[in-house]
């Protein structure tokens, strides 16, 4: 398949203004750069919260976004050496959840390239500090899937910089955060809503990021629009209100901003305490299993580690074991009880 | 002590295989694609190449943390002897059997000592 796509990807993209967007993640000054109107939106909302003033040249990271038409008009060149690293349908296999998009995984020396096919092609170069994204008829894509890719192409980039993202709702509370980390459809957003409209600061709803602080593992906020489906929002009856009731294509679900709902600000940046991994059970009481460590470990590397960069994964893993050792992990046999959570976390979060 | 290493289905390949005329002179190592992490006495490991992971118990654990490169297989088994109520031709057996395991997986490195 690789071959075969080689011949295809030569030509240049026509010359087009480009815009720039400056960024500042903790402390990592990133530039976004497109030329296309449709791949602005997306990218703004995304990333609101950190936004700067200034545009800088000396930006350690840069994403570049382009528009194309179709696949001829992708400038990707392959070496000799390249080789398909793995491929998949996005249907959810094993711990892989579910994406709904096609993809091949390429590595090209120090590249890394995902095919999407139809949909667009990204190449990511960690070691430079730079991701290219040729996004085809962009116009005709969904933002929210404009903002996945976008943020699958800058996840990579700040592995290499020590910033970690794992798939996980995140809040805090008096300085001390809790991770839901698990696939979907197993009560993740759903008991962060419970958290959250009692009193719990947002942190993130599916992507915080992680970063080693010497002594401990800190989680950092990375706060975007939470998602919820139409089961959800029949629980909450806050939810019947949300502002922006645009479903997903093909995921049913909706989105909004916690702080337009919730009275809580955003949290800050914090030491975890505990991680849950929940688990919905036919039963009116909720309970907590405690886990060890080893458990923990085994169930937090498939909602973070992908191993692409062999020397970025290992550093990744035993931050991810650091984070595993510091915390207390319980499986949550999450009941009908759904309001009556607070009760049950907080008195451990505040003796942990 | 079976049934140290979780997560691996697989018949060892006999040309990977500990020689077991040899056991005084072959020093095991963990292999440069290895990365592991020891949680509260027993360990995960996570094959960088693969990105596959495994689990050992704390029998297989103590075996992992004396395989530095500065133990002999014989060496293993007597710590083993020493730390575990077992018998001795039982120990060795699950010994090789982890051993040749994780050689199997490319986690683990053997090479002969010189004389």
């Amino acid at each position: 398949m690789i071959n075969n796509e080689r011949e295809s990807m030569t030509m240049t993209v026509g010359e087009k203004p480009l815009w720039t967007y400056p960024y500042s993640i903790y402390g990592m000054r990133m530039r976004y750069v497109t030329g296309s109107p449709a791949l602005v939106a997306p990218i703004s909302e995304l990333l609101k919260h950190f936004r700067r003033g200034t545009i800088e040249e000396s930006a350690e990271l840069t994403v570049c976004f382009r528009d194309v038409q179709d696949r001829t008009e992708i400038p990707l060149r392959l070496s000799s050496s390249a080789r398909r690293l793995s491929a998949g349908t996005g249907r959810a296999v094993g711990d892989r959840r579910e994406t709904g998009l096609p993809y091949e995984m390429i590595q090209d020396e120090r590249r890394w390239i995902a095919d999407f096919r139809d949909v667009g092609v990204l190449v990511m170069d960690g070691s430079h500090g730079r991701a290219d994204g040729y996004l085809i008829k962009p116009e005709t894509l969904h933002p929210n899937l404009i903002e996945y890719l976008f943020h699958l192409a800058s996840t990579e980039l700040f592995r290499y910089r020590g910033l970690y993202t794992i798939h996980a709702a995140a809040l805090e509370k008096h300085g001390r955060g809790i991770l839901i980390s698990g696939n979907s459809g197993r009560g993740k957003t759903t008991s962060s809503l419970s958290l959250l409209r009692s009193g719990y600061r947002y942190l993130s709803d599916d992507q915080p990021l992680i970063q080693d602080a010497g002594t401990h593992v800190d989680v950092l906020p990375f706060p975007t629009k939470i998602n919820v489906t139409q089961a959800t929002i029949e629980l909450f009856p806050e939810l019947a209100n949300v502002p922006d009731h645009v479903p997903h294509p093909g995921s049913r679900k909706w989105s909004f901003h916690a702080e337009d709902l919730y009275p809580t600000s955003i949290g800050e940046r914090c030491r975890p305490a505990m991680v849950l991994f929940p688990h919905v059970v036919d039963a009116h009481h909720s309970h907590l299993e405690l886990l060890s460590k080893r458990r923990a470990l085994e169930l937090l590397l498939p909602q973070a580690l992908l191993v692409f960069d062999p020397e970025v994964a290992g550093r990744e893993f035993q931050v991810l074991a650091k984070l595993a050792r510091q915390v207390d992990c319980y499986r949550l046999h999450f009941g009908r009880d759904i309001f009556d959570l607070p009760n049950l976390l907080t008195p451990l979060l505040e003796q942990g | 002590m079976s049934d140290s290493l979780e997560r691996t289905l697989f018949m060892t390949d006999s040309k990977d295989a500990v020689d077991c005329t040899m056991l005084d002179r072959i020093i095991l190592r963990p292999s440069d694609d290895a990365q592991s992490a020891n949680m509260e006495g027993e360990t995960v490991l996570l094959a960088l190449s693969t990105g596959r992971y495994y689990t050992l118990n704390r029998v297989g654990s103590v075996i992992w943390e004396h395989c530095t490169g500065q133990n002999t297989v014989r060496d293993i088994h007597a710590k083993l002897c020493e730390d575990f109520e077992v018998a001795p031709e039982q120990a060795l057996d699950d010994l090789i059997v982890l051993v040749n395991q994780l050689v199997q997986e490319g986690l683990l490195q053997q090479e002969v000592k010189k004389v």
